[in-house]
């Protein structure tokens, strides 16, 4: 057990400092819409041409072939750069899409798809869950039929995260209409300017627009496009988590960390009803130093899962409790400054730049909400990591 | 980097386990010859182990090995609620620079307890018959003579921990070490300790959870016992996460090593406190019996959240701490 940095990994860290100091964008993301995608896709492409795009992929699919610890080490110059964030339009197609087609895609589809999600110039969004399948996504009704060369798939697909940007999806669909639950699902590449796909925007509680209701009237996708085997989605689905080393969330760890050291400014300068500041009120000053301690153990989990992953070979029941700890400690913090600020914290009209903090508390809800509910996680852990009897 | 237990580390946990379940089971703890003591020929075997030298260097007598194995090997001891003279005594062996003591405390000969502030005076907590006790502050550690002076024995929340107040007299100071490391390794010592009862409830409630029946289902089925045996699983993977940063940032000498200690410390006491409490809650009824281990660890991790820092002062320190970076 150590807490040492080899002298590559040190070495990596240096480089990666020096880069992100001389290329971090001057100019901050468009809060919304087609700018900020246009901006996402401007900032992988500049990644992409001075190497640092897919720095734990394999060196064959055109990654850098480095280790977990290196990608961490990426994400943690990344937060401390203040350079723009990872989770942005690009993150399915990096994070999920090309992990996906690594592990199950053919050689055609990975040689057309992963230099185009590597370099931005595919954005890409998920068609899994549907208005009647959310957190039970294995009840999806959206339809694909066989019809010569092609499937053909009407359905509806809901919560998808900038569809409107998105050149292709990843669509979850149930291709043996007899089948049940996990079996006869397809895995299918979609193109989203094929004919037939509508998108609705949703506006969400946080005055955006960043999901969407997808709605596919008869859209013909080649068969060449399904990934793994016809019938074998769900499959599919879950090979990306043997990809996922549960690293994903360190930029977030780092990201907490310094908004607690910003929100302990913050309650220095505040002063509450009562015309003390609010740092002085000692619920706010346990909250505030609670949480620093949390941020500082999920740091330890994303580390600590790394080195059992490396020891065990036996990636992902831990993620569910990372997502667990990342998202409720968000949430604590965003209530804790809620706490904190005066009236200001409620003069939000939608824009993330002039109110983060407003913004940030909605997100919330968007955090222990989206990629599987608190509620799930709990599920998957009790399965996978405790070994409870279940009845699902 | 690597921060999980590996190789000979991995040994030593499973040797620690296997030793501790024979010479300290928890059911000691149970029924009318119940003891909070660490029997002689008990004392004699942990000597024999060589536990009492584990962090100690090889030239002073003891095994030489760092604040990483000293983290494994107490939260084993945690899980068994074992006696709070273990660490004491061990502590003990750093403080003292006289090779005969030392060598008489590694033997186990010479019985040590911890002295901890009551007021303006200490309080004893261990075996009752211990001559000599360990008193540690932040920047000091003073093994003291309490064989002289008069103390009241009292009773005792934790059936695993004897109490004494010191009624009169002076404790004469047999050694006296002026470096913040015994502190240290004693803050580690018993956040080790309060992960292991983190663990040991969570294990508990999962395995009852897996055979208890009610409306014909297993406990296990229902998602209020599931989800809040998840939440049980959360508290302890942060903890002992935490635990293996603060291990390690010891071992490393890094500069911030108090600051992953503290929080350490603090998530070890939130995760066996609140874990000990959810654990009685779902087990119903037999959680309240005295026969079930369940109260035992309740009891135990109330005690050691108070020692090496309790939540206020951790809390207090950690705002204004800054990490290394």
């Amino acid at each position: 057990m150590d807490l040492r940095y080899s002298e590559e990994d040190d070495e990596f860290r240096a480089r990666a400092r020096a880069w992100l100091q001389a290329h971090v964008p001057q100019s901050s993301r468009p809060p919304r819409g087609r700018a900020a995608a246009d901006f996402d896709r401007a900032w992988q492409r500049k990644l992409y041409e001075h190497g640092w795009a897919g720095i734990a992929w394999p060196k064959e699919y055109g990654g850098r072939g480095l280790t977990a610890l290196q990608q961490v080490i990426w994400y943690e110059e990344l937060a401390r750069a203040h350079a723009p964030h990872h989770i942005n339009t690009t993150y399915v197609a990096l994070m999920h899409a090309g992990p996906t087609l690594i592990a199950r895609g053919t050689d055609a589809q990975k040689a057309y798809h992963l230099p185009r999600i590597l370099s931005g110039e595919a954005l890409w969004c998920q068609g899994f869950s549907e208005p009647n399948a959310g957190s039970d996504l294995a009840s999806l009704t959206t339809r694909g039929v066989v019809d010569g060369t092609d499937v053909i798939v009407t359905g509806v697909k809901t919560w998808t995260t900038d569809a409107q940007h998105a050149d292709f999806q990843e669509l979850l669909v149930r291709t043996d209409t007899r089948s049940h639950r996990h079996h006869g699902l397809t895995w299918l590449i979609c193109d989203m300017r094929s004919r037939g796909i509508e998108i609705r925007p949703i506006t969400t509680m946080l005055l955006d627009e960043h999901v969407n209701t997808v709605f596919y009237n008869e859209v013909r996708i080649p068969r060449a496009n399904v990934v793994g085997d016809m019938g074998d989605g769900w499959s599919t689905a879950l090979a990306t988590l043997s990809f996922e080393r549960g690293t994903g969330f360190i930029g977030d760890q780092l990201e907490l960390y310094e908004r607690v050291q910003r929100a302990i400014q913050l309650a220095k300068q505040v002063r509450l009803e009562d015309g003390r500041f609010a740092i002085d009120h000692d619920d706010i000053a346990e909250r505030l130093a609670a949480l620093k301690a949390e941020t500082m153990a999920i740091r330890a989990m994303t580390l600590a899962n790394i080195a059992e992953v490396d020891r065990t070979g036996v990636p992902g029941p831990k993620s569910s409790l990372m997502k667990l700890m990342v998202t409720s400690t968000h949430k604590a913090l965003s209530e804790l400054i809620g706490d904190t600020l005066g009236w200001e914290f409620l003069e939000f009209d939608g824009n993330r730049v002039s109110h983060p903090w407003t913004y940030d508390f909605l997100w919330s809800w968007v955090y222990t909400i989206a990629g599987g509910t608190s509620e799930i996680q709990r599920e998957i852990t009790a399965d996978r990591l405790l070994g409870l009897p279940r009845t699902r | 980097m690597f921060l999980a237990p590996d190789g000979c580390e991995l040994e030593i946990v499973d040797t620690a386990a296997k030793f501790l379940s024979r010479s300290i089971p928890l059911d000691r703890l149970h029924g009318t010859g119940a003891s909070p003591a660490l029997k002689p020929d008990v004392r004699a075997d942990f000597a024999t182990m060589g536990w009492f030298g584990l962090v100690l260097p090889e030239a002073d007598g003891g095994n030489g090995l760092s604040a990483v194995e000293h983290a494994l090997f107490y939260r084993e001891v945690g899980r068994h609620c074992g006696p709070i003279d273990i660490l004491a005594q061990s502590l003990a062996a750093i403080v003292s620079d006289e090779p005969q003591l030392r060598r008489a405390l590694l033997a186990g000969e010479q019985c040590v307890v911890l002295a901890v502030p009551d007021g303006q005076s200490l309080r004893l907590l261990g075996s009752h018959d211990a001559p000599l006790a360990l008193h540690v502050e932040r920047d000091r550690g003073r093994l003291l003579d309490v064989s002289a002076i008069e103390t009241a024995a009292c009773p005792s929340l934790d059936p695993a921990t004897g109490m004494r107040t010191i009624a009169g007299g002076t404790a004469r100071t047999v050694a006296l070490s002026s470096d913040g490391d015994v502190w240290s390794l004693g803050q580690l010592g018993v956040a080790a300790m309060q992960v292991g009862v983190a663990e040991s409830a969570l294990a508990l409630i999962v395995e009852y959870a897996k055979v208890r029946e009610t409306f014909g289902r297993k406990i296990g089925t229902y998602q209020a016992v599931r989800h809040a045996c998840a939440d049980m699983a959360l508290r302890a993977e942060a903890a002992r996460c935490q635990l293996w940063s603060a291990a390690a940032a010891l071992k490393e000498h890094r500069s911030d090593a108090h600051v992953h200690l503290d929080a350490a410390k603090h998530l070890a006491n939130r995760a066996a406190v609140v874990n000990a409490d959810v654990n009685i809650q779902l087990h119903g009824g037999i959680g309240i019996a005295e026969e079930h281990h369940a109260h035992l660890l309740l009891k135990h991790s109330l005690l050691l959240a108070r020692l090496f820092g309790s939540k206020r002062t951790l809390l207090a320190r950690l705002l204004h701490a800054e990490l290394e970076v």
